[in-house]
């Protein structure tokens, strides 16, 4: 026979699991988060950024394979400053003998391995972490900062000519474009007319070429000007302050940027630096935003499922 | 003798303490500084360069290309599109920093190549700007293919002429302009090293 109580239990149960994933889940989380070494889970994000994300040279991804053996084997060599200074010397190489090809992030990625091998470079492990949290958010302020400032200076940008001709020619916007109701014919045929430009067969009355382009088109792209430069201005000036509550209020818009960026723009090294950046930061003084950045490290992995295939698609 | 590393600093003074910490920060700010100089005075592209500037300004790899002529001793010149890998890099790296010295770098590897034509000469078509074609335009192109390397006692007396265009998008008026920014040429001495022949005493 069934217990009456049994019914309670039943029936408030779907309660219970919404407070569970509501509270105990989060909370659960963020005191894993809290009992993590700081400074071995930075040493291990860099480490996985360096050899997933690393930058495109040969002599760099020999070393961080290697680096990362080197880990397996030994994991206490992690803490040497000549396991970092491998990998930033290689980095380096990589980034000056490309230097005017090679992506914003990689510049980042080999800031921060100097960073590392830097802050290594004290025995005092306070000394080690300030120097880390330190520099995270000097170059949080940088990078946002320059940003927002070479954006707010280029009239190609405020005027949304930059987002609106990226979602007609750059095929990594046509999904995206078509989530926000862009039919992905708009940039098809764009493409097709800008291609007569590039054609050496072919010649343009006057250089000059009417583009059948979109209103939404339009109004989507001075959206994301305005979202994407003003989402970045906050985030450098707030942590310009180093006071608690214009911290947690740059995380929470820091954690935005970086779940509604990497979806549309596949830069996913450059998502998992400002993570690790923003929970160096957060680690310690905000443990639930500390795990939601934890929680954003798995979605940029995810976020590599072939979304835009599937989007076109249907 | 066992390796004994870089010993770490124990009790590190306040000086050394402060350059540690400080000296990435500076570097950064110095290849920062490095990139505006040279994106404002040297046209590199907003976007690379270390300056932070990525979808900063319309003037990525969509809105640069080149025009890449093959230009024979008697003045007639053809288009060359088909590179390899190599090639199509030293090109868009030189588009993303569009000096002589770069494109000369690019057309030193697109000159080793041995281009052969392909097919009839094709004329150039002239279209209006809603890309209706209108006429044939007076020059016209063979199509060129790269057919193996040429061998080093082949004589070869071409040059090549890049033309460096820009392209820009009106928003407003909904129209795409192109801009031919500068045109370089390289003669057959700058792109081949020639061997000094052998002198009879």
């Amino acid at each position: 026979m069934t217990n009456p109580a049994d019914h309670s239990t039943s029936l408030a149960a779907p309660r219970r699991n919404s407070d569970f994933w509501n509270g105990t889940l989060l909370h659960a989380l963020a005191e894993f988060v809290r009992k993590l070494d700081f400074l071995e889970t930075i040493r291990l994000l860099t480490l996985f950024l360096a050899v997933v994300f690393g930058v495109a040279h040969w002599l760099f991804e020999i070393v961080a394979r290697l680096s990362f053996l080197v880990f397996v084997l030994r994991p206490r060599l992690l803490r040497r400053p000549e396991f970092w200074l491998a990998l930033a010397v290689a980095g380096t190489f990589g980034v000056i003998l490309r230097w005017e090809v090679t992506d914003n992030h990689k510049y980042l990625l080999v800031y921060w391995l100097w960073v590392l091998f830097v802050a290594h470079l004290f025995i005092s492990t306070e000394q080690q972490e300030r120097t880390i949290r330190c520099n995270a958010r000097f170059f949080l302020c940088l990078i946002f900062l320059a940003a927002s400032t070479q954006k707010l200076s280029s009239p190609s940008y405020r005027s949304g000519e930059m987002f609106e001709h990226l979602l007609y020619v750059d095929s990594r916007f046509t999904a995206f474009g078509k989530l926000v109701g862009i039919s992905p014919q708009v940039p098809d045929a764009v493409k097709k007319r800008i291609a007569l430009f590039r054609s050496p067969f072919a010649e343009v009355e006057g250089n000059e070429l009417e583009i059948p382009g979109s209103d939404r088109a339009r109004a989507a792209a001075l959206l994301l000007t305005w979202w994407d430069v003003s989402l970045q201005l906050l985030i450098g000036s707030l942590l310009l302050f180093r006071r608690a509550v214009t911290d947690k209020f740059a995380h929470i818009l820091l954690l935005f940027f970086i779940l509604t960026t990497y979806l549309p723009a596949p830069v996913f090294g450059f998502g998992w630096i400002l993570a690790i950046m923003g929970f160096t930061l957060a680690k310690g003084k905000f443990p639930k935003i500390a795990a939601a950045y934890i929680i954003c490290f798995a979605l940029i992995l995810v976020y590599q499922v072939p979304w835009r295939e599937w989007v076109l698609r249907t | 003798m066992g390796f004994a590393g870089i010993s770490p600093l124990a009790h590190p003074s306040a000086f050394q303490r402060w350059v540690l910490m400080l000296c990435v920060p500076c570097v950064a700010l110095v290849v920062v500084g490095r990139q505006i100089y040279l994106s404002r005075f040297h046209d590199l592209s907003t976007w690379k360069g270390g300056g932070m500037g990525m979808f900063a300004a319309n003037d990525g790899p969509q809105s640069r290309y080149a025009h890449v002529y093959l230009v024979k001793p008697d003045g007639t010149r053809d288009p060359l599109n088909q590179f390899s890998e190599s090639e199509a890099d030293f090109v868009t790296r030189a588009l993303e920093y569009p000096l002589r010295s770069t494109f000369l770098r690019a057309a030193r590897a697109i000159a080793q190549e041995n281009w052969m034509p392909m097919q009839q000469r094709a004329p150039v078509t002239v279209f209006d700007s809603r890309s209706e074609p209108l006429r044939a335009a007076d020059e016209s192109f063979h199509l060129m293919v790269p057919y193996g390397r040429s061998s080093d006692t082949e004589k070869r007396n071409w040059s090549i002429e890049i033309q460096f265009w820009k392209l820009f998008y009106d928003p407003v008026k909904k129209r795409a302009h192109i801009r031919l920014d500068q045109t370089f040429v390289f003669k057959p001495d700058e792109l081949f090293e020639r061997k000094p022949e052998n002198s009879v005493p």
